[in-house]
């Protein structure tokens, strides 16, 4: 929002007091849906939304048809596999590995990229709590800071991607709507230049 | 309440309702009257292949896609999922001898083995032309001009055709000068579409800023201006013999009538193993998905044996009918319901079934219900007229209820259905 805010799209904190899920905009032809970020990549891949804003881990496990132009420079985190400390010493080992995450498809491309055979055990959220109750012997999930890992006694064992946030086109509005959609793709662009990063 | 397996279709599959099919039926049947008017036959291929004829048409690593089963025999078959390999193989066992170029179109559904969801389908229908045995522009310009004629007539508003060459990419790849498997990596962040990615791999290879930079700006490569941004990024041959050969045929398509709906668009990107020269889309700004996708495969037919270059497109029936106008659908109603009175029968069928020599659509009261119930039903499901056949003279009733009297004689004999209109 503050990279739209930036971008003179949105009026300053206009966004922060509303429950409203389309915001108007500043700029007349542009409107702002808020969509879950689970859900955004189908609004654009559908064309509901000829924009928007994703981060890499969902466009990596959802593998949308859409154009993906420019890192916006924000939401930095990482995609890891980790394990109880205890573990860690063997995880080479365990075959199938079992793997709570909320990105089956990411997991199974990263353990048959390597030879390696898993099990995978889909969940929403609150991954981390899988392997201390014997769920899982281990979790592929987003890291920031680490700490959420550190306290539920999970080391990091294995980098599997680095996210931030992207700026995502539909196929279609880029050519139909070409001049438009590249306005705002360039206005973005040159927004979160601006911005310092983090 | 569906609940039970057998009460579902599997997943990505669908039922037509009346409506619908009827919907679907119109824009079929006009999109392959339009491509016959432009000389293109209709043939007709099994809906299942070997799964070496698919494999040789797409490629192996098109095996994934593949809705496969085995037969008694233990032959592999699979599902075909688009046309082109199976007209490929038609052309090359049934055609050889026919003079070229051979103009071809197809209907038909095709099935694609990816999970279902995120609105899918794995099965669809295609109707598509294939031109097949010249190499020059003029043949690419044909197919690009009945692309845009065929989604027109399909009744689909604002079409516009999107269209590149995969010889530019090609031709700024080579330049790159990377190492096989760096070329495999670009290859599949391309298809991707992943241009942040793009950027980075390129550093990582070390290609000088100046050409990545004309690969990352290659989704702003578009428009009346391409062709000469394009010239400033690229200066092989190779690539200035492809974006002369795309001026050249949008040169012909202005004369073909259609150059308002095409625009150069060089940031294309279809299958490489696939297409060797011209590929295009067809957009319409009400949908998010391109409703027809095609250009020029020389290779494909090669690989069953006859070295034919050949250019073609295909439309996505679904996205059409999603796209097209829904006002002049037929309700599926019948015009006409016809009752009889007692011993009426005979002439009752003679009437219902000369109507239908005159193009309208009549059904024959077959419940035995008193008239008053039977005419009310019929009007309440949207028949038009009914008729009640009694001796020499017949009620007709009309949809707002006004009724009159007429010779069933002048029923049969006037042409073009004269007592209707009164």
């Amino acid at each position: 929002m503050r990279t739209l805010e930036a971008a003179g799209y949105l009026t300053a904190g206009s966004w922060q007091e509303t429950r409203r899920l389309i915001l108007p905009c500043t700029d007349e032809p542009v409107r702002c849906l808020i969509a879950k970020p689970v859900d955004l990549l189908t609004y654009v891949e559908h064309g509901a939304a000829d924009l928007g804003v994703a981060g890499k881990d969902t466009l990596l496990e959802q593998g949308r048809d859409v154009y993906e132009l420019v890192d916006l420079g924000f939401g930095f985190c990482r995609g890891v596999v980790a394990l109880p400390r205890a573990r860690t010493g063997s995880w080479d080992a365990l075959s199938p590995i079992r793997i709570a995450t909320k990105y089956p498809r990411i997991t199974e491309r990263y353990f048959w990229g390597r030879g390696r055979s898993v099990e995978i055990i889909t969940m929403n959220g609150a991954v981390e709590l899988a392997p201390q109750v014997g769920l899982a012997d281990g979790i592929l999930d987003l890291v920031m800071t680490g700490r959420t890992l550190a306290e539920n006694g999970l080391v990091e064992v294995a980098e599997v991607f680095r996210s931030s946030a992207r700026l995502v086109v539909n196929r279609v509005s880029l050519r139909s709507r070409a001049a438009a959609v590249q306005g705002v793709v360039e206005r973005l662009r040159a927004a979160a230049q601006r911005a310092p990063s983090g | 309440m569906l609940r039970e397996r057998w009460q579902q279709v599997p997943p990505g599959m669908r039922d037509l309702l009346p409506q619908e099919a009827a919907h679907t039926r119109a824009v079929t049947d006009g999109l392959l009257a339009r491509m016959r008017r432009w000389g293109y036959r209709e043939v007709v291929t099994p809906t299942l292949e070997y799964f070496d004829t698919l494999v040789r048409g797409e490629g192996t690593e098109a095996g994934d896609r593949l809705l496969k089963l085995v037969d008694r025999s233990g032959a592999l078959l699979a599902l075909r999922p688009d046309m082109t390999p199976s007209v490929a193989r038609l052309v090359v066992t049934h055609l050889r001898t026919e003079p070229l170029p051979l103009r071809l179109a197809y209907a038909g559904q095709v099935f694609r083995g990816w999970e279902s969801g995120a609105g899918r389908p794995r099965e669809f229908a295609q109707v598509g032309c294939e031109l097949i045995g010249p190499s020059t522009l003029e043949a690419d310009a044909e197919i690009v001009a009945l692309a845009a004629d065929a989604l027109a007539s399909a009744g689909v508003a604002d079409v516009s055709i999107s269209l590149g060459h995969v010889g530019f990419l090609r031709g700024m790849l080579s330049e790159f000068g990377l190492p096989a498997e760096g070329e495999g990596d670009v290859r599949a962040l391309l298809y991707q579409k992943d241009f942040v990615g793009l950027r980075a791999l390129l550093e990582r290879y070390g290609v000088p800023p100046p050409r990545a930079d004309a690969l990352v700006a290659l989704p702003t490569l578009s428009g009346p201006d391409a062709i000469r941004a394009a010239r400033r990024y690229v200066d092989t041959p190779e690539s200035q013999r492809v974006l002369r050969d795309l001026e050249d045929l949008t040169g012909m398509l202005d004369a073909y009538g259609v150059g308002r709906a095409v625009r150069v668009d060089l940031s294309i990107i279809r299958d490489f193993e696939y297409y060797t020269g011209i590929v295009f889309e067809g957009h319409t700004t009400a949908l998010g998905f391109p409703l027809l996708g095609g250009g020029r495969y020389d290779r494909l037919v090669e690989r069953f044996g006859a070295p034919y270059p050949a250019t073609g497109f295909a439309v996505r029936l679904d996205r059409v009918l999603a796209a097209s106008g829904r006002a002049d659908i037929p309700s599926g109603a019948p015009d006409v319901a016809v009752a009889f009175a007692d011993g009426q029968r005979g002439q009752a069928l003679r009437l219902a079934q000369a109507l239908r020599g005159r193009e309208l659509c009549v059904t024959v009261e077959i419940l035995g219900r008193p008239w008053e119930e039977m005419a009310r039903g019929a009007i309440a499901a949207g028949v038009s007229r009914v008729v009640l056949v009694a001796g020499a003279t017949a009620v007709v009733r009309e949809a707002n209820g006004r009724e009159r009297m007429v010779a069933v004689s002048d029923l049969l004999d006037a042409p073009g259905g004269a007592p209707w209109s009164s």
